[in-house]
């Protein structure tokens, strides 16, 4: 039977066999092809054998760890993306297999639905979609990505689950905050272009949650943003909507209007190009 | 990136009902919201209340791209009315003060039977205009 046009090759390691035959039943229904190992050696003896797209990879392996696994994975001629799945919530571990480029981290248990959205998600060259770790501690995870779409999602993706343990209403001001900043710079600043860089600083005190994103681009000049919804009159939310159809521009606008609200400082520097947001902790 | 936006329509009268699951995010459901709504449109199904109960994640793209809808919708003598909002989005919408610009509903009744509302409200309107043009 031949493989469906968006269907990928997965390999998916758990010493779980039941999570194992479950994922994959999952997996293989919707559309993809799956291979399955039991432990560490096993999933490299398949990844030295044949070329895999995807590697679903648990962390807590016998025998070897999904870690060393992961860092096995990368350094091959044609590394797969690796998502990791484990019940670990320590940041460490987390923040380990940031260091490592893994893809995504999956926290178990997760809904059925995320391990297929994550497996859709995750297109591209891996080599396309490395980043460049500046530092992978706790307190300091600082971060230097290519300016694509994809690379929203899977910083923010890591970036809350450093926060997993804030309360709800902190988590979704600040991963709205965080993804309106970073869409923000990767689009305006950066164009989209994989080659150009943003850089990113999340900071955690014991009172404060400090973002800094810095974009590749040449700024711009807020009392010009027109077709930004901050520079609306009070009585009409969405003038500036007029103004970007004018332009060209994608609906939109209301980025630095929602994430005034959701923070409690926003500062950008004098070009506008760099801009850190703060939440402070009760 | 694959849109995690999945959408079913149901038809009450004249009023589509449009139950959104999944993100309405840029290049993540917004486009499929977009093409919806712009289909409806079209046909001159320009009464619409969207769902938003499983809306797991909404930004500032998809928010641009609902007003840019409901506004197609008003030019065409219909509206876009908002059901069932999240925490979360009616959070948004109130800082965005996109509250003054939807009717937004938390019982599906009440948002059908308000269109209803609307058209008793628009025929009176026409009634008192002929009354006017008869003196």
């Amino acid at each position: 039977m031949g493989q469906p046009a968006d269907g990928r090759n997965i390999l998916l390691v758990d010493d779980d066999r039941a999570l194992r035959l479950a994922l994959s039943a999952l997996l293989k229904g919707a559309g993809h092809l799956v291979d399955t190992a039991g432990d560490g050696p096993e999933a490299l003896a398949l990844l030295e054998d044949r070329r895999f797209d995807i590697v679903l990879l648990d962390i807590g392996l016998p025998s070897m760890n999904g870690l060393d696994v992961l860092a096995r994975a990368r350094a091959l001629a044609a590394p797969p993306l690796v998502i990791m799945m484990t019940a670990d919530d320590t940041s460490e571990t987390l923040l380990e297999s940031v260091r490592r480029q893994a893809y995504r981290y999956l926290r178990k248990p997760f809904p059925p639905s995320t391990i297929i959205d994550v497996v859709n998600d995750a297109v591209g060259p891996a080599t396309a979609l490395s980043f460049e770790v500046v530092s992978a501690r706790p307190e300091w995870l600082e971060l230097v990505a290519p300016c694509t779409l994809e690379m929203v999602e899977r910083i923010q993706s890591f970036v809350m689950h450093l926060d997993a343990q804030l309360p709800e209403d902190v988590r979704e001001a600040v991963a709205q905050a965080f993804r309106e900043l970073l869409t923000n710079a990767i689009e305006w600043g950066g164009k989209f272009d994989p080659n150009r860089k943003v850089r990113i600083s999340c900071v955690r005190a014991k009172k404060m949650l400090f973002y800094r994103i810095q974009d590749p681009g040449e700024g711009f000049d807020i009392d010009g943003l027109r077709h930004a919804a901050i520079s609306n009159p009070v009585d009409d939310p969405i003038r500036h909507l007029i103004v970007r159809e004018q332009k060209g521009l994608r609906p939109g606008g209301f980025g630095l209007a929602m994430t005034r609200s959701l923070v409690d400082e926003l500062i950008y520097n004098e070009s506008r190009n760099e801009v850190i947001f703060v939440k402070y902790l009760e | 990136m694959t849109p995690r936006m999945r959408i079913s329509e149901e038809q009450n009268g004249d009023v589509t009902i449009l139950r959104l699951t999944g993100r309405l995010e840029l290049e993540d459901g917004d486009l499929m919201f977009r093409d919806a709504v712009n289909r409806l449109v079209a046909a001159g199904h320009v009464k619409i209340v969207l769902d938003f109960k499983d809306i797991t994640r909404i930004d500032s793209a998809g928010i641009g791209m609902l007003v840019s809808k409901y506004l197609s919708a008003r030019q065409r003598g219909g509206t876009i009315k908002l059901l069932h909002l999240t925490q979360h989005s009616d959070h948004l919408m109130d800082i965005t003060r996109l509250g003054t610009v939807f009717e937004i509903y938390d019982d599906e009744g009440a948002a059908l039977g308000s269109f209803g509302a609307d058209s008793e409200q628009e025929s009176g309107i026409r009634t008192q205009e002929s009354g006017l043009d008869q003196e």
